[in-house]
């Protein structure tokens, strides 16, 4: 290496840029990227570790914070593999009722990435807007669950709470509000002059990379592939609703932010229909006490669509009442290694955040 | 394909856990093969994650492949039993570049090696030098207590059973004392 | 890279001007308050004619949080044990698995979330009696 002209600098974990506790190790000739090394670290709390010392339902409480910004496509996969395991239905009522949380939690989520990509690129008014956005709809789980961020909603078996009174009209209310408030994003930072000089052409990943390497949910539909587990393989009552699957050309930050601005959108419908065709029912079946809850030895694959793509649990029992092992995959695995270090050579510095937020990379569930 | 696949690796061990999913056991040389033949033939193009899960009754590792095809609408469950001593197994890196970062999370974590695999550098444990965490013989409770302490001023916690246990003989003792009471006086009363 | 000139793409962000018209989303937060949703998951409550003393919520606290302790206040009769729980709230997560599994019903969790102390002793908390 020449002296003077490769600097080593890193990025994160304490940049605002950042999406959350990692770094970024970059070499750098000028303002072009030589190498990028990602490394994690900051966070690891041993989830996977913790699940195999607590009976299931006590397990329950932790996995909701393994992936901060969104929480509850992990409780729903917790649950999902729980009752796979040990043969337990759930009744139809419970069913939307989780189709509808996890698509609350998918807009707030989006929202979020609203506030960390136009950030990134120093639209701040556009982040203060879709963060006040989102409190709208963390009031609503604050109603439902007692929860504003971690809901600990989903339990094996059922839903912890019924909807209170009310509840479906004030949801109506929210999703009118966010319809009016999504022309406005499109105007202010999704058409924007400023985000696409800067989005158009950054970060490009092609189709084939795609399939081979394992990258979900926007990667693969910015590449103009149309993949959602929500459709390719249906859970909870998925495949009685009516929603597309939007995909957009080009693999670059801009078409990852126009699939995600029309993935807000079909989540609205989504909760559209789930209001107009919520059933009555029971909402959670009747469960042993958490010493005599016991999971067959068994093991078993369950994954969801989370605001960022596929997020899947590995679950094993061992005939006792605690929890085998339980391994987490989500999407920020693949993302923030084998693409991100690739994606980031020969880019340039102050596109770093740029690329990092349109990936949606979430540190904590990488180390659990 | 179960029939190609039993025929092959003379396993019996095919289950379908659900439409999309299914599991195969095979031996620990064959795994491999089986990875490629499904790649090449049935388009499971996809890696998506390596799993791995540890009976330590039984002294091994169940290590699973999860591949998906290319339409993402089936999924396969590769297993194969490794041995936890010096537990190793060829590295997949060179057909999914994925498969790094992964044998790097499940080297961390359970010391497995992956020979083939050039970048098994610590991940998220700084200079650990404990055993592997997610080993089972890891005990994280003498962890914390080696190395943890409890918040102060915790104490005066009563075992709530003993305690039961305890009132429920006093009472015990205190009404038979009275019973005895009451009799002495009344056999002192009949002396008189 | 080729340049010209967006011209919707510079104009329609102005847009955003007509928000300063508009009411601020935040609210003055010591003269008006928010508004607790009914059942919101915060500091414990536990009513002592109530409480049994059975340790179910010690049992099923997965986070070692609650300590069972002898009490000079008035409980119970029916309190076999003579103890009731007291809550570290550095380990606590509002979980709420302890009230779920409360025979009699007296721990609940209660809408009120706001606690600032200066001693961390105070973290080990005695739930009010209510």
């Amino acid at each position: 290496m020449e002296t003077n002209k490769h600097i080593t600098i890193f990025h994160g974990p304490q940049h605002p840029g950042i999406t959350g506790n990692m770094s970024v190790e970059l070499d750098l000739i000028g303002e072009t990227i030589q190498k990028a090394t990602t490394h994690v670290g900051y966070l690891h709390r041993g989830f996977e570790k913790l699940v195999e010392r607590r009976t299931v339902i006590q397990a329950f409480t932790i996995v909701c914070r393994i992936c901060v910004p969104e929480p509850d496509p992990n409780e729903a996969n917790f649950a999902m593999a729980v009752e796979e395991l040990a043969g337990i239905e759930v009744s139809e009522r419970v069913k939307y009722i989780r189709v509808m949380v996890l698509e609350l939690s998918r807009l707030a989520s989006q929202c979020m990435w609203l506030a960390g990509q136009s950030g990134s690129i120093g639209l701040y008014a556009v982040g203060q807007w879709a963060i006040a956005d989102r409190d709208l709809i963390l009031d609503l789980f604050e109603e439902l669950t007692g929860g504003r961020v971690y809901h600990m909603y989903i339990y094996p078996g059922g839903v912890r709470r019924d909807l209170p009174d009310g509840f479906l009209r004030r949801l109506e209310k929210v999703l009118n509000h966010f319809k009016k408030r999504l022309k406005e994003y499109d105007n202010i930072f999704i058409n924007n002059a400023s985000f696409k000089s800067r989005a158009i052409g950054v970060g490009i990943v092609s189709p084939e990379e795609c399939i081979k390497n394992g990258y979900v949910g926007q990667v693969l539909r910015g590449c103009g592939i149309e993949a959602d587990v929500r459709k390719d393989a249906p859970y909870l009552v998925y495949d009685q609703l009516d929603f597309e699957v939007p995909t957009a050309q080009g693999g670059d930050v801009y078409a990852r932010a126009l699939v995600r601005r029309a993935e807000m959108d079909q989540s609205i419908h989504i909760l559209e229909q789930v209001i107009d065709k919520m059933p009555e029912g029971e909402i959670m079946v009747k469960m042993p006490t958490h010493r005599k809850f016991k999971l067959p030895k068994n093991d078993t694959w369950v994954k969801v669509e989370s605001s960022r793509g596929e997020f899947a649990y590995y679950m094993a029992g061992d005939g006792s009442e605690k929890i085998r092992r339980m391994q987490v995959r989500g999407p920020s695995l693949v993302h923030a290694f084998t693409l991100l270090e690739d994606l980031l050579v020969g880019a340039e510095l102050s596109d770093v955040a740029l690329i990092m937020n349109s990936l949606g990379i979430c540190p904590p569930e990488i180390e659990r | 394909m179960f029939a190609t696949i039993k025929n092959r690796f003379a396993t019996t061990d095919i289950e379908v856990k659900r439409e999309d999913l299914y599991k195969v056991v095979v031996q620990r040389d064959a795994i491999f093969e089986l990875i490629f033949m499904l790649r090449e033939q049935y388009d499971y193009q996809t890696l998506n994650a390596i799993t791995c899960c540890d009976w330590i009754e039984e002294e091994h590792f169940a290590i699973t492949y999860i591949l998906t095809t290319s339409d993402r609408k089936q999924s396969f469950m590769v297993q194969t039993m490794i041995g936890r001593e010096d537990a190793q197994i060829d590295s997949l890196t060179h057909t999914f570049e994925q498969a790094e970062i992964m044998e790097r999370d499940l080297h961390e974590m359970y010391g497995i090696d992956f020979p083939g695999n050039q970048n098994l550098v610590e991940l998220s444990l700084e200079n650990w030098v404990h055993t592997p965490p997610l080993r089972r013989e890891f005990d994280t409770l003498e962890f914390v207590n080696n190395n943890l302490s409890f918040r102060e001023g915790r104490d005066g916690n009563m075992d709530v059973k003993k305690e039961m246990k305890r009132l429920r003989a006093l009472k015990k003792a205190q009404k038979a004392a009275a019973k005895k009471a009451k009799e002495e006086a009344s056999e002192v009363s009949d002396g008189n | 890279m080729k340049w010209s000139i967006d011209i919707s793409g510079t104009l329609s962000p102005l847009g955003i001007l007509a928000a300063m018209m508009q009411k601020p989303n935040t609210i003055a937060y010591p003269a008006v308050k928010k508004e607790t949703a009914v059942g919101y998951r915060g500091f414990h409550t536990n009513l002592l004619v109530d409480c049994i003393g059975c340790a179910n919520c010690q049992d099923v606290c997965m986070n070692d949080a609650i300590d069972m302790i002898k009490t000079d206040k008035e409980y119970n009769v029916k309190n076999s044990s003579q103890c009731i729980p007291r809550i570290d709230y550095g380990r606590c997560c509002w979980c709420s698995l302890c009230t779920d599994v409360c025979p009699p019903d007296s721990l609940k969790l209660d809408e009120e979330y706001l606690g600032v102390t200066q001693y961390a002793s105070d973290f080990l908390y005695m739930p009010k009696d209510k």
